[in-house]
């Protein structure tokens, strides 16, 4: 039993690991804008199956369609930006709507291009094992994990010593203040949309590597993220990290020692605990709920 | 005056011409009855948007609830269906009563905190098997029962059950926009602060809100299960019930009274008749971008345009 | 006078010529509703791939032409039922397709209230076949499958058996049956469910690698269930002899798509890959399907060709009697009984197929090999046998 337990943690914590890759670029945008892109998990898959037409037209490894499939992913994502820049009213709840329509047109478009096979990854070195003393995982899996934590200190260190990235900062706590600083917020959100696509990318590759991909998975994903973005609260980074380890080792555990058919649930469930516990999240700044 | 002629002609039309042009054709009374089962869950959309001030984006939850709940009471307690419908929209109810925590969200929280909500209620039915069947679900749900020598469970029939119980919510909202409480929910949208001041409770207002459009939902849900007469989790929860009455709502205009349900009829119609003709298997599509579209161009909606062209100026809902 | 009465002799005999020419060749329309687009449009475009196949094929050697109308269901209820009304103004003669039981429930509901067959292969519920509608044929089931599952791993002696199967309804019923019957002749069996949406199968892998301990590990779900599984497995290297699945996996995409995944992994499969098709029947299947998609016919487009074929002949048959306004589709359907590529097929009273039993291929070498029942190997199991 402990053994099983162990593993599942194992796989929990490297399973989260790719959460949060999958979280950041919403967080992220959430974050600056207070616009929730559900268009998001359109883009992660939209960067996976370019991994699979990279892998399987040309035969290379799926990392090496990171370029194309950044160069597309970032583009759609500015498309989106512009879309959602153009709203006048009622910001919060019409881009809700507006992303949402973004994201079916994005899966139908995956489903016309790519048509509704499943894929993945037919690397060798991505399935094979690696052994850590009594803990098995995928190659696909450690590495992944750690691009994740890799990109996240990336990004952590670009929002608090780049200019761009201060100026992110600057414009999600005070957009006016911003302004009066010399920052041109619409170019700021514009970048934060742009870092979204290029984290977009890293996910969706990932995913296309040690999961597997079909059109209609880009809500799914993008509920994850979503819940995971509540749980780590806004603007925190490193709580995204957290709150993306901690879904990933509730599902592994929920699935080892009850029953698989209540992994969704413990997301959804630790979703509305957070929100009724501690709406500003695990590390969210002070905000009023009402 | 005029508004009275024309909802009564609008009803006339509605009632005696539908039926005695397209009854045979049961493809397009198909159509119209899927469309107006949309227009009925987007009316309870649009009636929680508009006076609870909360967008949900789990409406699925009260639309499979009250359809299981109908189902089910129907088939092993061998209930009428009409009471079984009824009971149907009380389930949604008490399934919006589990929700009342989360009232107290902002915005896109409380949107997608219904949405796990309707996740939850889809793997409740799926594992309790007992009860709902699990993922094989329910076959053989009775239809519309006949009474007074006229078969309601006919397409005709089916026709006009969904189309007078679009009517009666209708009807309801308007009432309730009208009454007290309305006022107090529009006031409420203003300032809330400034309402709670004056002593009005505005929790508790938002709360009856949630359940009056649950069960309005849930009414809806349990007419299409005993017209498909077929239930399973992944059907009676699907997104479709979300992602339809939205674009319905938002194209005809969810401020208004008759939009989402004429934004139903109209996004059902043309996408099925017109888009899938064209387009076999890209046409939702075109659904995503008219959403697009008309946040973009006219959140208000179509009747709104529709509106400004006619120059006639209409008092905000 | 007389020259009129001949004239009016003439004209009528011209229009009975006229008549009877169009009968024979008059174009039968079938309508085929099956889902393109939602969550089933990868199986759904299977089957009706097979399904124009199908037509292609009858058409060059049939004097009757099939004229085939399709409309996308789009994995919906109310849509099948509105495809099949729709189709039904248009005048076809018969349904086909259908992919989910609770889209085919109420669509063949509505094709009985309009008194058309309905045919498919893309529903294993119960409920199907004991509504007592007359117009309902369906060429496959459950127990099919459990036959050819059970079969094998009676023969490879399985004494203790992890099933690992989807929630789903067609799956979860399968393994239920699996595992009666395996109980039944005294292994132990252990049932492992999970989620659909679950893409990490470590912990389950890792519960039946040390606590069940079994020998085998049968699993019941799609495509990606079974890598997912495989995947995890291969990661774990649990102690087993063998590991069976059932549909979607004896595939050639499989084998080509899963290279490291696939060898001395066991399936359901009719045929064996590269395909040999012994009969003139399978090779013009073969042929039609490479020249019109370019890729192998896989085990969907076999039961579409197969349910569309049987639909095809019937309503050949009824229209050389002259009984297709008559009932005669259904009539014919009701007497129909030979061998196709899935096996032999006659249609019981509640229109199931009772004569279905699949067979069991296995992976070897990116080739896949017919292993049970002995009658239909094409080779010799590679057992024991994992893919690592």
């Amino acid at each position: 039993m402990t053994e099983l337990i162990l593993q599942a943690l194992y796989s929990g914590l490297l399973q989260g690991g790719s959460y949060a890759l999958i979280a950041l670029g919403l967080a992220l945008v959430f974050g600056t804008m207070k616009v929730i892109n559900l268009a998001h998990g359109e883009l992660v898959l939209l960067a996976a199956y370019i991994a699979y037409s990279v892998e399987s037209g040309l035969g290379w490894s799926p990392l090496l369609a990171i370029p194309l499939a950044m160069l597309v992913v970032c583009s759609t994502s500015v498309m989106v930006y512009l879309a959602v820049s153009r709203i006048q009213k009622d910001r919060e709840i019409n881009s809700l709507i507006l992303t949402y329509g973004l994201g079916v047109m994005l899966t139908n478009l995956i489903l016309l291009v790519w048509k509704a096979d499943v894929h993945s990854t037919s690397s060798s070195w991505m399935q094979d094992a690696f052994v850590l003393g009594p803990f098995f995982s995928m190659n696909s899996e450690i590495l992944f994990f750690g691009v994740s934590v890799l990109l996240m200190g990336g990004l952590w260190w670009w929002l608090a010593r780049s200019w761009y990235g201060r100026a992110v900062r600057a414009v999600s706590s005070n957009r006016d203040a911003a302004k009066l600083m010399g920052i041109n917020p619409r170019s700021t959100e514009l970048v934060s949309f742009v870092v979204a696509g290029i984290l977009a990318t890293f996910a969706g590759v990932a995913l296309f590597s040690y999961g597997v991909i079909s059109p209609s998975y880009g809500g799914v994903l993008t509920i994850k993220a979503f819940v995971i973005t509540v749980l780590a609260g806004i603007g925190s980074i490193p709580g995204v990290l957290v709150g993306a380890l901690l879904l990933g080792v509730a599902e592994a555990l929920t699935v080892t020692l009850a029953s698989s058919a209540l992994q969704d649930l413990v997301g959804m469930g630790l979703f509305l605990l957070v929100l009724f516990v501690m709406p500003n999240g695990l590390f969210g700044a002070k905000r009023r709920r009402g | 005056m005029k508004r009275n002629t024309q909802v009564l002609l609008a009803l006339l039309a509605s009632y005696a011409l539908v039926p005695l042009l397209f009854g045979s054709n049961h493809y397009i009374m198909s159509m119209v009855v899927a469309a107006l089962v949309i227009g009925g869950v987007a009316l309870s959309w649009a009636l929680l948007g508009n006076l609870g001030g909360m967008v949900s984006f789990g409406h699925s939850a009260f639309f499979g609830v009250g359809a299981y709940t109908s189902a089910i009471v129907s088939m092993k307690l061998g209930l009428p269906v009409p009471l079984s419908m009824l009971l149907g929209g009380l389930g949604a109810v008490v399934a919006s009563a589990a929700m009342l925590p989360v009232l107290r969200l902002r915005g896109p929280y409380f949107a997608l905190a219904i949405l796990a909500y309707a996740h939850i209620f889809r793997i409740l039915a799926t594992e309790w098997k007992p009860v709902t069947g699990g993922a094989a679900g329910i076959s053989n749900i009775p239809r519309l029962p006949e009474l007074l020598g006229f078969d309601f469970g006919s397409k005709t029939g089916n026709y006009w059950v969904i189309l007078s119980l679009v009517v009666v919510l209708a009807f309801a909202y308007q009432r309730i926009r009208k009454s007290h409480y309305g006022l107090a929910l529009r006031a409420m949208h203003e300032s809330e602060d400034a309402t709670r001041v004056v002593g009005v409770n505005s929790t508790l207002l938002k709360a009856l809100m949630l359940v009056v459009s649950a069960f309005m939902c849930g009414l809806v849900g349990a007419f299409n299960a005993h017209y498909i007469n077929f239930l399973e989790p992944d059907y009676a929860f699907s997104s479709v019930w979300v992602t339809l009455p939205i674009v319905a709502a938002i194209f005809g205009g969810y401020r208004t009274l008759t939009g989402p349900v004429i934004g139903a009829v109209a996004v059902y119609l043309v996408d099925q008749l017109v888009f899938k003709a064209i387009m076999p298997s890209g046409h939702q599509l075109v659904l995503g971008l008219l959403l697009v579209a008309m946040v973009l161009l006219s959140p208000d909606g179509l009747l709104s345009i529709a509106r400004n062209m006619t120059g006639r100026r209409h008092a905000a809902a | 006078m007389k020259n009129s009465y001949k004239n009016l002799g003439l004209v009528a005999l011209i229009a009975c010529a006229g008549s009877w020419s169009s009968l024979h060749a008059e174009e039968l329309l079938v309508g085929v509703e099956v889902p393109l687009t939602g969550t089933l449009a990868r199986v759904g475009g299977g089957m009706h791939e097979g399904i124009l196949v199908a037509a292609e094929v009858f058409n060059k050697t049939s004097k009757h032409k099939i004229k085939v109308i399709s409309i996308d269901d789009e994995s919906s209820p109310a849509k099948a039922v509105a495809a099949v009304e729709k189709l039904a103004s248009q005048g076809v003669l018969a349904i086909t397709g259908g992919y989910g039981s609770n889209n085919i429930a109420p669509a063949s509901d509505a094709a009985s209230k309009l008194g058309l067959a309905y045919v498919t292969s893309g529903g294993v519920d119960d409920s199907l076949v004991s509504s007592g509608h007359k117009n309902f044929f369906r060429i496959n089931n459950t127990a099919g499958y459990q036959k050819a599952m059970v079969g094998l791993l009676g023969d490879m002696k399985a004494k203790s058996v992890s099933i690992v199967y989807s929630s789903k309804e067609a799956t979860s019923s399968l393994a239920r049956e699996v595992q009666k019957t395996l109980t039944a002749q005294g292994a132990t069996v252990a049932s492992h469910e999970f989620d659909p949406a679950i893409t990490d199968f470590k912990p389950i892998i890792n519960k039946i690698k040390l606590q069940d301990k079994s020998e085998f590990i049968a699993m019941v779900g799609y495509e990606n269930d079974y890598v997912g599984i495989l995947r995890a497995a291969r990661v774990l290297k649990p102690n087993v002899k063998a590991i069976v699945g059932v549909w979607s996996l004896a595939t050639s995409k499989m084998a080509a798509d899963f290279p490291d995944l696939m060898p001395n992994v066991y399936g359901t499969a009719f045929l064996p890959y590269p395909a040999e098709f012994k009969s003139a029947d399978g090779k013009a299947f073969n042929d039609a399907y490479q020249k019109l998609y370019q890729k192998e016919p896989d085990y969907l487009g076999q039961f579409g060709y197969v349910q569309a074929t049987l639909l095809f002949e019937a309503m050949a048959r009824s229209a050389d009697k002259g009984t297709l306004k008559k009932n005669g589709v259904i009539d014919e359907l009701n007497k129909t009984d030979r061998q196709t590529l899935i096996g032999r097929v006659k249609f019981g009273a509640n229109g199931d197929n009772p004569f279905f039993s699949h067979r069991m291929g296995q992976h070897q070498n990116g080739k896949v090999v017919i292993v049970w029942p002995k009658e239909e190997a094409t080779g010799k199991a590679s057992f024991p046998g994992v893919p690592w």
